[in-house]
């Protein structure tokens, strides 16, 4: 019996073992597997091979079994309560990869959108795919304004990361020298159509310290021999990214990381695997592997491993963490700071403004760009041209021209029925412009999320509860954050120019960030500089959970680099036997 | 760039638009407007049906494209309010198909698929008028919109009112209308 155990326990242990395969598990798996650890990942959903599961992805317009592939409100009422609130993603040709709401509920104390996809590559399949760099007037922030804690690491540490992340993955900008903004390794940019090139002339004039260019995006438009290699093509532009790309054109952990992982020989995957909790050995003062529940068969298990990352997004990282209860940890793995699960932050959006483009009637595009122009962050830099007294940090704002299409009703375009009306809609309508600002909120303690042992989810665990709200240092850049893009739509002389101040709930912004933040102190922090629980140094996070402040910008380029960062670090320092 | 297969692609687009704008005035056809439902609604009782046909057919008529009813939009229209709609929306779009028939009955004691081609379009005209001064859902609206959707995400809609390209394979942020000739179908 004992060689019987042994053997089971054996089969069941690897030299790493990674929580979550989206955007960080990928980059986790990728770069373990090829430091030579047989890894082992795995995933709480169900498996997605890369293109032969991209379903939808061929499927065109007039395939739609409902009016604009949208959901039936009664469907979107009982199965998709928060998932249906992005307004945009959720379409009968996406919905397999989002979460049922009725099957994976949570509490909300106030308003929390937790927009989730729960298979093999989690949200790098319906990402938007913006990518841009963190810069050291992120990571100094919060020291010099005394607001949370401080980061551990600065620009000079995550640079070369960010170097290696995008040199793999593939990002498509344009080097601009800002500093708050830093470039990085660019394959060809995106082109701007005409009204944003007219805006960016216009708006560069009067507004020095604005730049517009296009949106920093994970898409080949130039792939290297090694993304070839791996079976990745250039960006197509169909902008049908959401369904999975056949192409392989925007970086997916499906297309990219895991593959590479793949070809290691040291990869596995379980899918359909929910880890549970970490297992925390208090004689070796470490974990030694994590408890899974096999969501098909409903069966307990252990899997171990001397070296333990934690991707599984920051809410669910923190579930698992808190869920992780010992003697040695009452309140939760790692937990003695009291920081885990708090300090939710995401990106503030839902404001901004639009308008009418006169001119280019006689101009178009071909081609579905999937992806917008950036405009960097240009408040608080540090000079007192830009400083603000109402509030603190900045925003940048995603948007771009386009021409309506046939779809005009909404914008009240439509023409009268008849035989002129058709003509018309068959034509290019009006060119619109949109900016919508992206904010940075402040790390707030109280801002937070508990167990909950009261509501459970379809395999009877326990859920979570949110706590989080925006104050009054996001409500004050909101104000600023709609004048801003109304001035400069009327700098490039646009028309009828509307201000939108939307509905936000937190968790919109799709970024959930700071549930185990980084640190300098383990009192006031549950990981160190390289993203290590401090109270148990074999268990890594790597994901959203671990950002100390938020910054403005689309925040997975910076899991991507600092996952890759402390791989790296943990392989070496489990060969020096210092986990 | 400059990538051949999308010059040549975009010759074809400039051919095809000279060759379309010579049909741009073709009257409606007669046939289409006879209207009579040749499917069993599942929404609709057999007056909303032949109205919506009657309805569909003048709001988007034959041009130099096929018009609504060769799109199947009727079809589309009553299988969304059976498949779809909020109970209260569909009700809404029934009573404003009911409200069609019922204003060609005050103007001309027709039912509204007994009007001749140009009295259904003005007449719609008249109440599009009227409904964009609605205030909240408007049934009218409603059934508008869903006739152009249907009708611009069909496969004739999408390929011959508009232009469609499932692999644009580039993006080219600045081409003469001219060059494209209609309307991207998808963005």
């Amino acid at each position: 019996m004992a060689n019987l155990n042994n053997r089971a326990r054996d089969e069941h242990t690897y030299d790493a073992i990674v929580v979550g395969s989206g955007i960080s598990g990928g980059w986790a798996a990728k770069e373990l597997t090829e430091r030579g650890l047989k890894t082992l990942v795995l995933d709480r959903g169900r498996m997605v091979r890369h293109v032969e599961d991209y379903t939808t992805a061929g499927m065109d317009p007039w395939d739609a079994k409902y009016p604009r592939a949208q959901l039936p409100p009664a469907e979107l009422d009982a199965r998709y309560k928060v998932q249906q609130r992005t307004g945009y993603a959720l379409t009968e040709f996406s919905q397999h990869f989002f979460v049922r709401d009725d099957q994976e509920p949570y509490t909300e104390t106030k308003r929390f959108d937790w927009i989730r996809g729960y298979h093999v590559g989690g949200r790098s399949l319906m990402w938007a795919r913006q990518s841009y760099r963190h810069s050291d007037l992120d990571f100094e922030a919060n020291a010099k304004q005394g607001v949370g804690v401080d980061w551990p690491i600065r620009y000079a540490d995550i640079a070369p990361w960010y170097d290696h992340v995008e040199r793999f993955a593939g990002i498509s900008g344009q080097a601009e020298g800002l500093p708050q903004l830093p470039d990085g390794v660019f394959q060809p940019p995106m082109e701007m159509n005409c009204a944003e090139k007219a805006f960016k002339k216009s708006v560069e004039a009067v507004f020095p310290e604005r730049r517009i260019t296009i949106g920093r995006a994970a898409h080949l438009t130039k792939p290297t021999e090694e993304q070839i290699a791996l079976g990745r093509g250039p960006c197509q532009y169909r902008n049908l990214c959401i369904r999975g790309c056949p192409f392989g054109a925007y970086f997916s952990s499906n297309s990219a990381t895991l593959v590479a992982a793949e070809r290691t020989g040291n990869f596995t995957i379980r899918p359909n695997s929910i880890v549970t909790s970490l297992i925390y050995d208090e004689k070796a003062g470490k974990a030694s592997g994590v408890h899974v529940l096999d969501s098909e068969t409903g069966e307990d298990m252990e899997f171990y491993a001397p070296i333990i990352f934690l991707c599984a997004s920051a809410l669910n990282t923190a579930w698992i963490m808190l869920n992780s209860a010992s003697k040695r940890f009452p309140n939760g793995l790692g937990n003695g700071s009291d920081q885990l699960g708090r300090n939710v932050m995401d990106h503030h959006l839902g404001v901004g403004a639009g308008a009418l483009v006169p001119g280019f009637e006689d101009m178009y595009y071909s081609g579905r760009r999937p992806n917008g122009i950036y405009v960097p962050r240009f408040r608080n830099l540090g000079d007192a041209g830009t400083a603000r007294k109402d509030y603190m940090r900045g925003f940048g704002y995603q948007g771009g021209a386009g021409r309506v299409g046939w779809d005009r009703a909404g914008y009240g375009m439509d023409p009268p029925p008849g035989a002129a009306g058709k003509t018309a809609m068959s034509q290019p309508g009006p060119w619109l412009f949109r900016l919508g600002g992206f904010g940075e909120i402040l790390p707030y303690a109280d801002n937070r999320v508990t167990l909950n042992h009261e509501v459970k989810d379809q395999h009877g665990l326990p859920t979570l509860t949110f706590d989080v709200s925006i104050r009054e240092n996001e409500n004050a850049m909101r104000k600023d954050m709609i004048s801003a893009a109304a001035e400069m739509l009327e700098a490039a002389g646009f028309k009828n120019i509307t201000e939108y101040n939307g509905d936000y709930g937190p968790g919109l912004g799709i970024h959930e960030m700071g549930t185990a933040r980084m640190g300098r102190d383990p009192k006031t922090s549950v990981l160190n500089a390289h993203n290590q629980v401090w109270e148990c140094k074999n268990v890594f996070v790597t994901d959203g959970a671990a950002m100390t402040s938020a910054s403005c910008v689309n925040p997975s380029l910076t899991y991507m680099a600092l996952t890759a960062r402390a791989a790296a670090f943990a392989v070496e320092a489990g060969k020096k036997g210092d986990l | 760039m400059g990538a051949h297969p999308m010059l040549s692609r975009r010759g074809a687009f400039r051919l095809t638009a000279g060759a379309l704008l010579a049909g741009w005035t073709l009257p409606t056809i007669a046939g289409a407007a006879e209207a009579v439902a040749t499917w069993t609604p599942r929404a609709l009782n057999a007056d909303q049906a032949r109205t919506l046909s009657a309805a569909a057919d003048a709001m988007l008529p034959v041009t130099d494209t096929p018009g609504a009813l060769a799109a199947g939009v009727p079809q589309f229209v009553d299988r969304t309010l059976a498949d779809w709609s909020r109970p209260d929306d569909a009700a809404r779009i029934k009573a404003a198909l009911d409200a069609i028939d019922a204003a060609a009955q005050a103007a001309s004691g027709k039912a509204f698929a007994a009007l001749e081609p140009a009295e259904r379009t003005a007449l719609l005209a008249r109440l599009d008028a009227e409904a964009r001064r609605a205030k909240g859902p408007d049934g009218f609206r409603q059934l508008k919109d869903l006739v152009s959707t249907g009708y611009f995400t069909s496969q004739i809609g999408a390929t011959q009112a508009l232009r469609y390209d499932p692999v644009p394979g580039a993006y080219h942020g600045c081409v003469p209308v001219k060059e494209i000739g209609r309307a991207w179908a998808t963005s």
